[in-house]
């Protein structure tokens, strides 16, 4: 059943390459939101957010079946471990003392969303969709080969 | 006689280490943008050594005093290639894996296209010549 395999290991990368999108599509539409979690009796602005992928079939229990078996291991595919916030990055401030959000001295905080680095990843995690499709559908004709053995 | 004499059960190694390497392929294009993942691989050489190993019994020697093709076999091995190209210590070169991938499929169908015409001699054999 080594082929099927191969197939959910590649619809595991589009599962997280789709996640990639949403959260990116999450980030550019919060791009001007000021109002994202309300804590210490203020409105904090919305936080970057980016996922964190890690290969799947990499635990120690994999590792030992290796070892007894003396077989090696393909690996199957890619997970998202956790979606993670930025905290780091500090966002820009803006002059605007008309804003409801706006503090003592007339600054609002607006979320650390930098549009053209959204661009990027959106770009990157677009190409490794369309990568990961041509691996499906090679994998998908080899099956269909598979399929012809014997018919003359 | 053997009606088969090994020739399917070698075309079945390979379309098995072909279906590893496609495996192998898929998880690496999977893991292109995961921080330090590190590209695998099949290696052919141990298959094709258990493949030789496979056919030493039937080798055809003019001489009693040629080389044996007895080569200590084992199963297929996936290997890792610990080197990175890139800043987050992944080291998937997409390049690399689509040229493998259009390698393997080409060298799979290759395996499929000869089955199959073991088969169809085999049918012509049974059939006694066509009809």
């Amino acid at each position: 059943m080594s082929m099927f395999n191969a197939m959910n290991t590649t619809a595991s990368a589009l599962t997280a390459q789709r996640l990639r999108m949403d959260v990116i599509s999450s980030n550019m539409a919060n791009v001007d939101t000021t109002r994202a979690t309300f804590e210490n009796g203020e409105w904090q602005p919305y936080k970057r957010k980016s996922v964190v992928l890690k290969p799947e079939g990499e635990q120690f229990s994999s590792f030992l079946n290796i070892a007894m078996n003396r077989k090696g291991n393909a690996g199957e595919g890619v997970t998202v471990s956790r979606i993670i916030e930025d905290n780091e990055t500090p966002g820009e401030l803006l002059y605007d003392p008309e804003h409801p959000d706006a503090n003592a001295e007339g600054y609002v905080e607006l979320p650390n969303v930098d549009p053209l680095r959204e661009m990027v990843d959106l770009m990157s995690a677009t190409r490794s969709y369309e990568a990961n499709v041509t691996v499906f559908n090679a994998n998908k004709s080899m099956m269909m080969q598979a399929l012809q053995i014997g018919r003359s | 006689m053997n009606l088969f004499a090994g020739t399917i059960q070698q075309l079945e190694q390979g379309l098995q280490y072909s279906s590893i390497k496609q495996k192998v392929i898929a998880n690496n294009v999977a893991n292109v943008d995961t921080p330090g993942y590190k590209s695998k691989g099949v290696s052919f050489q141990k298959m094709l050594q258990s493949e030789i190993q496979m056919s030493s019994n039937a080798i055809h020697k003019t001489d009693p005093r040629h080389f044996d093709l007895s080569v200590s076999g084992q199963s297929v091995s996936v290997s890792k290639r610990p080197y990175s190209v890139r800043e987050n210590g992944n080291g998937v070169d997409m390049d690399k894996e689509m040229a493998d991938l259009a390698t393997n499929q080409i060298y799979y169908n290759s395996l499929i296209e000869r089955i199959s015409g073991k088969f169809g001699s085999l049918n012509s054999v049974i059939k006694g010549g066509p009809q």
